[in-house]
């Protein structure tokens, strides 16, 4: 009798801890929050199980659990390496490239001049094209028979005959990034322009009168004040370079030989066409990790002086 | 040593707007100059032109006898204070300070020295390691200040560089303003719109409107002998009262000011200078402080009306009150005390009145 005075004193007053409205909140957004446990944080934690078991489709009645042997077996497989190492490469030239035209096109777009808005919009157009339509883009625009590419540099003599610019290993991953950095750079832009904008006006007045040049005035004013702007533009582009994988299934699949054989499309490989999804979720859990890591090394170094 | 001066300058701009028209100004070395009036009446677009951030666009800008219309800032051996302090948000206070002596390349001990005297008198040593985003309204004011003062420049620029501070801080700031200007001994122009600031800090005042000069004095010029019902309106507070009346001539040295519900003798000196206005319609001026509420004066010195409102201001109170269908409102001592609706006369200080134009709004009584 007396224990359920007390159960009852102690389940009112957890009740009571939380007023009217925070137990309104819980109610209203439980339903959401079941929807977004069941497909998305249950299959994270669901494929983060799976790495640990050797689970390949063709083998359904042997699925042995194997602790850490899917992430020990990567250190020495040889295409995984080739794979993070293209992916360095892709990202260093795309997460480069965009950062550099992303700042001209803002610095351009920050000036007062007749056409800008509609400059403005045009610029903006690759951003609104969907991955996929942008890869097939890309994909006749590269094409060795009838591509853009080919056509535009024949005609100015550049080349002499039609080349397979994608069968070239050496120009695979630059082509792809070149892809990729198109339809990246508005977005990069406009994040940019935004830190520009932001910039008072009186503070370029104020270093004129201390007697900075253009160049001082960039170095010291301009760069400075994008710091964050570019933070973001880092951040984001290195994680979408990172795993990206629509140009490199539509327009290479990997090729030629493992020249654009990127870490999404390897884990995409062992996954859906080897059918290993044991260690094609751990794979996937290592690139989340490297992402994280990049991510707070961004944040780290160029965040520091914010 | 910096002597500038406007000969015919104007200022345009490429949409159209005429900013700054026809400006003739002398200002003269080690002067505190105030450019005074509302917004948009040209004041920061002068104060820009002889920075160098704005182009002349018309006439002659000279610093001393040189034309420096086309002398890009830095070379003009000014430093400028902006409103917005416009200090460099990622450099430490020390940097900013010390950024116009890196940018002309002054040997490093030199450039030392300088900031941290700077900063010893301007008091904010212990600041010089922190970022602007860490000090207070104040303490940017100062560095903002100190930014200029390192520079020793021959010319020193403020534009509105007390309108973000507080009241009390804006009081004191302006002292301080003052102090630095004795102590450098050079050329100051300062803008604002606010005209106590203006009284209390400069050697001359312009007042401007609408890109035209109105009128150039000392404080005393400018707040005794307005030019014209502008400069009358733009000081004062509350602001100078209007009544719309006639001049009657009566003999050589005697005049009257005809109101239908008052009739105001004018002084001889004054009405020997409105002889020849017989009839003219004028608009007469009363400061609102050159009223007594006793109320004892002489007829054709007395002001009667009706009570509308009494605000207290802590060392005086203002007293509104109706007369001839407008509202007048005055500046009386505290002991007075009227109710609402009550029935009043106040004596004006006719020796202090102002007569002008009604048309034009030029003063009768002073040029």
């Amino acid at each position: 009798m007396a224990n359920t005075a007390i159960h009852k004193a102690t389940r009112r007053s957890l009740l009571d801890r939380y007023g009217y409205e925070e137990r309104s909140a819980v109610l209203f957004l439980a339903p959401v929050m079941l929807v977004l446990m069941s497909v998305a944080v249950f299959p994270i934690l669901y494929s983060f199980y799976l790495s640990f078991f050797r689970m390949k489709l063709t083998r359904p009645n042997n699925q042995p659990f194997i602790w850490f042997e899917n992430y020990s077996d990567l250190l020495t497989n040889e295409l995984f390496w080739v794979s993070v190492s293209r992916t360095v490469v892709f990202t260093l030239i795309s997460v480069s490239a965009i950062a550099v035209i992303a700042l001209l096109v803002a610095l351009l777009l920050n000036q007062e001049f007749k056409g800008r808005r509609v400059l403005s919009t045009i610029i903006l157009i690759p951003w609104a094209i969907p991955y996929v339509a942008n890869a097939l883009m890309w994909k006749w625009i590269y094409d060795s028979g009838y591509g853009a590419l080919n056509g535009a540099l024949y005609q100015l003599d550049f080349i002499d005959k039609y080349m397979v610019w994608l069968g070239d290993q050496d120009k695979t991953l630059p082509l792809i990034a070149n892809a990729f950095v198109w339809k990246e750079v508005p977005l990069a832009a406009i994040l940019l322009l935004v830190s520009l904008k932001a910039i008072p006006a009186d503070l370029y007045q104020a270093a004129r009168v201390d007697g900075a040049t253009v160049w001082q005035r960039f170095i010291h004013i301009t760069l400075p004040a994008m710091k964050p702007g570019f933070m973001l533009v880092m951040i984001y582009e290195t994680m979408m370079a990172i795993r990206h994988f629509d140009l490199f299934f539509i327009l290479t699949e990997g090729g030629p030989g493992d020249a654009s054989h990127v870490l999404s499309w390897h884990i995409y490989v062992e996954t859906f066409r080897n059918l290993s999804f044991g260690s094609g979720a751990a794979m996937s859990y290592l690139l989340a990790l490297a992402t994280f890591a990049l991510s707070y090394f961004f944040i780290r170094t160029l965040g520091r002086r914010i | 040593m910096a002597r500038i001066s406007f000969e015919n300058v104007n200022k345009n701009y490429a949409n159209g707007f005429h900013a700054v028209k026809d400006l003739n100004l002398e200002i003269h070395d080690k002067e505190f100059l105030v450019l005074l009036g509302p917004s948009g009446c040209g004041k920061s677009t002068t104060l820009n032109m002889i920075a160098g951030l704005e182009e002349v666009s018309d006439g002659a800008l000279r610093f001393d006898d040189q034309m420096v219309n086309y002398v890009p800032p830095h070379k003009r051996d000014v430093a400028m204070v902006f409103q917005s302090y416009a200090l460099y948000p990622h450099k430490t206070v020390f940097d900013n300070i010390a950024f116009g002596l890196q940018m002309r390349k002054q040997p490093k001990s030199e450039i030392e020295r300088r900031v941290r005297d700077a900063a010893r008198k301007l008091e904010i040593e212990h600041l010089l390691d922190r970022r602007p985003g860490q000090l207070s309204g104040g303490q940017r004011q100062r560095v903002a200040l100190g930014r200029a003062m390192v520079r020793d420049p021959a010319v020193f620029l403020m534009d509105e560089p007390l309108s973000n501070l507080d009241a009390a801080l804006r009081i004191s700031m302006r002292a301080e303003i003052k102090e630095l200007h004795e102590a450098m001994q050079t050329t100051f122009v300062y803008v604002t719109h606010d005209q106590a600031e203006a009284l209390t800090l400069a050697d001359r005042i312009v007042v401007m409107r609408d890109g035209e000069v109105q009128q150039i004095g000392t404080s005393d010029d400018i707040y005794e002998r307005p030019a014209n019902t502008f400069v009358a309106s733009f000081l004062g507070n509350p602001p100078i009262n209007y009544i719309d009346g006639e001049i009657e001539v009566r003999g050589e040295a005697e005049a009257v000011f005809q109101h239908p519900s008052v009739t105001l003798t004018l002084p001889p000196e004054m009405a020997r200078k409105l002889s020849g206005a017989q009839g003219r319609r004028v608009r007469l001026g009363i400061r609102a402080e050159d009223v007594d509420e006793r109320g004892d004066g002489a007829e054709g010195h007395l002001i009667h009306g009706t009570v509308n409102s009494v605000l207290p201001v802590g060392s005086d109170q203002f007293l509104g009150m109706e007369f001839g269908g407008a509202e007048l409102f005055f500046r009386v001592g505290k002991g007075m005390r009227h109710k609402n609706g009550e029935a009043i006369a106040l004596t004006v200080d006719v020796n202090r009145l102002h007569v002008f134009d009604a048309e034009t709004g030029a003063s009768l009584l002073y040029d």
